[in-house]
């Protein structure tokens, strides 16, 4: 009887939640808390353990390739907490050996004593919310930390050992111009990092940037576009590769855990608010510390929202996540998974190739070029309305 | 069959809003005929769009017992009318079916348009006419004021009549009282020849379309052969009865005098026309009952299914309505933009409305409408007269001799303060003054001669808006007048969208077609490419927009917890693509088509 070896086991991400910060900044919905409860992060605390270790029983033939520390601030946290979490993840789940261990961290929360204790725990990629260079607009939208400190914390997180890191950025901020985003990118670009993400900014209902934006001299969305092709110019020419719509990285430093994302790949989430795609399902726990500790704890409801895709529906997701991202679909592939034809699609890309939104690659991908990026859910949804039309090809024998 | 001198015939009149179904409602249940706790709020409009608008849309009748004073029990048959100027013809024939008509005016608002109107339609019909104040429960209520207006304005006694609220239910038996001892008790032969006159018919699918009918002379029963003098067809009628509030009940026979329906195994309610006389096969009546008139739509547009696929559920949807509206007509065209659909004509605005709601509602149906329009009457270069109710058909300018529209001669009520506002509205409509009466010391009318056209757009609305809902209107056709028209053509991209042409008043052009080019540019969703937007007639472009080309619609994010909300947002905007016609390049929704139907001069 053969055992069961590593490379036959399925790939899995691990993504944990941890929902503090210091304050919460003016663009974010996010689930997360400024409170420093000390009852209620340590419920937390062990809530989470006893959830990774009620899962990783369930999960035998799978290995964990990604873990994914995200906030929330995690560095906030403290490095006890986090150590904490990742050996529940490890006596829990088998952890592979070159898995890829991220913690996201705020300049004004990373200290080298913190980030000495997670390498040396294993943590070998930080993303560093750096957001901008300019220290009027991090005021501006309730960032609590200046460029300096930014520049300070990446100082740190190298001389601790970290070869893996990721910056993220914001643009269309209130105030920002395309000239001073340029800048940005410059200022940013001298800190040497892997990889970089940079977000348009969205005003998201029920923040606080929301109920002021009128005020706040926003950037239009032409504004945003501009910026947006801006960067990946000079992205590009300082070699980053673009691979996702919104992330950057020089070659194969790619996100692996955020990969599984955009490529359909399996990930449990722990903690409130965090999303699972796990055994065909689709589920999230609760937007709710509280609820969350006392259903771990005292075996409640923890899952909010729980739902079985059909691969119809998958069908759908493989265009909306992979044009996401710069390898784009492969005919070949969506066929044979989906047994619909690409035939009707590939009209909808032509028509988007004729005025530049979209390209056929060599090795026959399709992908999204940075102005299609730009208007992608314009190009997906014409793309679902003609998969909608198809019908299923026969299967072959 | 009852005794003539039991029977009272009679409907209920009124300016919308005034109460007439809560009057109807309130006189079943004093009939003990409902009881007033089943909930639902005016029984006679049954229809859900009915309720909802609060407007009667098909003509039916209800008979109730009702116990008198003087000790007799009388059966009083109810024939509700339509409330609306689009079903004139309808409201007409159901009058013709009684001997009076209940009055209703409010006792606030006093006499409004359509009060006037519908009078003066029950007079023309030989019907005693009955005030009744209504809606005495209001503050504001006037009821002394009121009847003098009634007096003064429409000239018939007003002094005694009753004053009520039937809101609250107060001095109901007096309306039953008066209808007893005021409407005159129906005369005519039961062993004459058969003349029965057809107000209104519905379809069923059981028993095929059911016939409502007031029998003038003679009697009809089960069995015997009939024939609809108008459109000459015959049948064989399978029952007879009388409409209860909770149903039909068969009966033997129906008499002269007495209202009701007939079964005959009828497929379709075309047979069945609105003022035509049933008389019998074997000893038919020498003539018809005058005021038969056949249905002629005043408004006609296209309807298109908003998702091509679905041309065949739109005709099977017609074809259903059809079955129980005769008075709309259609016929399949096709677009070289919209694909097949159908080109349909209405009574009006109103029943335009209520036909398509009624398709998207009762049906499930999404649907594009094209710009309604009147019936011109062209005269070409070479003599032949065409009756063009579709732009498409519109002849070529140089083979027109003669264009003629329809006129109207409209009545406006409304508070003098508003006077000036009506005329501004009048004017830009291109309404020709003829004069003003003042009704009281606060009111007046005002009458004009306008094309049709100009109001079947929004002149209602504007006319509320203007007058703070005060203004009512009325209006009838006189015939067509010559006058200068164009096509205007739409194009997107430089292609000409046909469904979007139509035809208009020359002057009224340019401005127009700049409103509809803004219109067309805010409701067309950017591309990935600049769109031109632009309006012509007969190729030469006079108004000019365009759609910059869209540059930004994306989720910057998209991880774990995003998905399932992005999959929402792509949903919902591939639903609306659905929803969408491509011309060439350029995907229009369907709410485009509609607001350019709606442009305010505002």
């Amino acid at each position: 009887m053969a055992i069961l070896g590593r490379k036959d086991k399925t790939p899995l991400g691990i993504y944990i939640h941890i929902p503090f910060c210091r304050s919460k900044c003016q663009y974010c919905d996010f689930y997360s808390l400024t409170t420093k409860d000390d009852r209620l992060l340590d419920g937390y605390l062990d809530a989470i353990c006893a959830h990774i270790k009620e899962a990783g029983a369930l999960a035998p033939g799978y290995s964990v390739d990604t873990v994914y520390f995200g906030g929330g601030t995690p560095s906030f946290f403290g490095a006890d907490g986090l150590a904490t979490i990742l050996t529940a993840v490890r006596s829990s789940f088998d952890v592979s050996n070159n898995a890829e261990i991220t913690f996201e961290a705020n300049p004004d929360s990373v200290s080298p004593k913190l980030l000495r204790k997670l390498h040396s725990e294993g943590f070998n990629r930080v993303s560093l919310g750096v957001q901008c260079d300019n220290d009027e607009i991090l005021d501006k939208i309730g960032r609590p930390h200046n460029f300096a400190q930014a520049v300070a914390a990446v100082k740190q997180i190298r001389r601790a050992g970290f070869r893996n890191l990721s910056l993220d950025l914001i643009y269309g901020l209130p105030g920002q111009s395309v000239g001073s985003w340029e800048r940005t990118l410059q200022n940013v670009l001298k800190l040497e990092p892997e990889h970089i993400s940079c977000y348009g900014l969205k005003v998201e209902e029920g923040t606080a940037l929301h109920k002021y934006q009128e005020y706040l001299n926003l950037p239009d969305d032409d504004a945003q576009a501009d910026m947006y092709l801006a960067a990946v110019e000079i992205l590009r020419g300082k070699g980053f590769r673009q691979y996702e719509i919104s992330n950057f990285c020089r070659r194969n430093y790619e996100s692996k855990h955020n990969m599984k994302y955009w490529t359909g790949g399996e990930y449990l989430g722990f903690g409130p608010d965090a999303s699972s795609d796990f055994a065909g399902k689709r589920f999230k726990m609760v937007r709710d510390l509280r609820g969350y500790i006392d259903g771990i704890l005292t075996g409640g409801q923890v899952i909010d929202d729980l739902q079985e895709i059909p691969p119809r529906e998958r069908a759908g997701e493989y265009l909306m996540m992979r044009l996401r991202t710069g390898a784009g679909v492969l005919p070949q592939e969506y066929e044979k998974q989906y047994l619909l034809p690409f035939a009707p699609l590939e009209q909808v890309l032509v028509r988007y190739a004729d005025s530049g939104h979209a390209a056929k690659l060599d090795n026959g991908h399709w992908r999204l070029t940075p102005e299609g990026f730009l208007i992608s859910n314009s190009i997906i949804s014409d793309l679902l309305v003609a998969q909608d039309k198809s019908a299923p090809l026969a299967k072959k024998r | 069959m009852t005794e003539l001198s039991k029977i009272r015939n009679f409907s209920i009149i009124a300016h919308i809003d005034h109460g007439k179904s809560t009057l109807a409602d309130r006189l079943l249940e004093a009939c003990n005929a409902v009881d007033n706790r089943q909930g639902r709020e005016q029984i006679l409009d049954s229809m859900e769009l009915e309720q909802e608008r609060g407007i009667t849309i098909k003509a039916t009748a209800v008979q109730l017992n009702y116990k008198a004073e003087d000790g007799q029990t009388y059966h009083l048959n109810l024939i509700d009318t339509p409330g609306h100027v689009d079903f004139n013809y309808e409201v007409s024939r159901s009058l013709a079916a009684c001997e009076g008509a209940v009055l209703v005016v409010d006792a606030s608002q006093g006499v409004e348009a359509q009060t006037l109107a519908n009078t003066y339609l029950a007079i023309d019909a030989g019907l005693e006419v009955l005030p009744v104040i209504n809606k005495i429960d209001l503050p504001s209520a006037r009821p002394a004021e009121v009847k003098a207006e009634v007096e003064d304005i429409i000239g018939i006694p007003a002094e005694d009549s009753p004053e009520i609220s039937a809101k609250n239910g107060i001095n109901i038996r007096s309306v039953l009282e008066m209808i007893v001892k005021d409407v005159p008790a129906p005369e005519g032969d039961r062993n004459a020849p058969l003349q029965a006159l057809i107000f209104d018919s519905v379809y069923d699918s059981y028993r095929g379309v059911i016939v409502y009918t007031r029998i003038k002379q003679g009697t009809v029963r089960a069995g015997m052969d009939i024939k609809m003098m108008a459109t000459g067809a015959t049948y064989k009628v399978v029952e007879v009865g009388t409409m209860n509030p909770m149903g039909l009940t068969p009966r033997d026979a129906l008499g002269a005098g007495e209202v009701g329906y007939i079964t005959a195994s009828i497929k379709n309610v075309a047979d069945t026309q609105v003022g035509d006389t049933i008389t019998t096969v074997e000893n038919p009546a020498p003539q018809p009952l005058p005021g038969y008139r056949a249905v002629q739509p005043m408004v006609y547009s296209g309807v298109y299914p908003a998702d091509g696929a679905k041309y065949q559920d739109l005709r099977e949807a017609l074809e259903k309505l059809k079955l129980n509206d005769a008075s709309f007509v259609y016929e399949l065209e096709s677009s070289i933009a919209l694909g097949f659909g159908f080109r349909c004509g209405f009574l009006g605005l109103l029943h335009m409305e209520i036909i398509q709601e009624r398709l998207e509602r009762e049906y499930n149906l999404d649907l594009i409408t094209t710009a309604p329009n009147v019936v011109y009457r062209v005269t070409k270069t070479n003599g032949e007269v065409l009756m063009v109710d579709n732009p498409l058909d519109y002849p070529d300018p140089m083979e027109i001799e003669l264009a003629e529209e329809p006129f109207v001669k409209i009545s406006l009520i409304a508070p003098q303060e508003y006077v000036g506002n009506i005329m501004d509205l009048a004017q830009q409509r291109r309404g020709e003054f003829k004069d003003m009466v003042y009704l009281d010391a606060n009111r007046v009318e005002l009458h004009y001669e306008m094309p049709l056209n100009e109001i079947i757009y929004d002149f209602f609305d504007a006319l509320k808006s203007r007058t703070r809902g005060y203004g009512s209107l009325d209006y009838e056709l006189i015939g067509y007048r010559p006058s200068k028209l164009v096509k205007l053509d739409i194009l997107l991209n430089g292609d000409i969208v046909d469904a979007l042409s139509f035809i208009l008043f020359a002057d009224n052009a340019y401005p127009r077609a700049r409103k509809i080019c803004e219109k067309l540019k805010d409701n067309i969703p950017r591309a990935q490419f600049e769109i031109p937007v632009q309006a012509a007639i007969g190729g030469k472009i006079i108004a000019r927009e365009t759609i910059k080309a869209l540059r930004k619609d994306v989720l910057a994010k998209c991880y774990g917890g995003d998905i399932t909300r992005k999959k929402k947002l792509l949903e919902k905007q591939k639903e609306g693509k659905k929803r969408m016609r491509t011309f060439g390049t350029v995907s229009v929704p369907s709410e485009a088509f509609m607001a350019v139907l709606k442009l305010d001069e505002d």
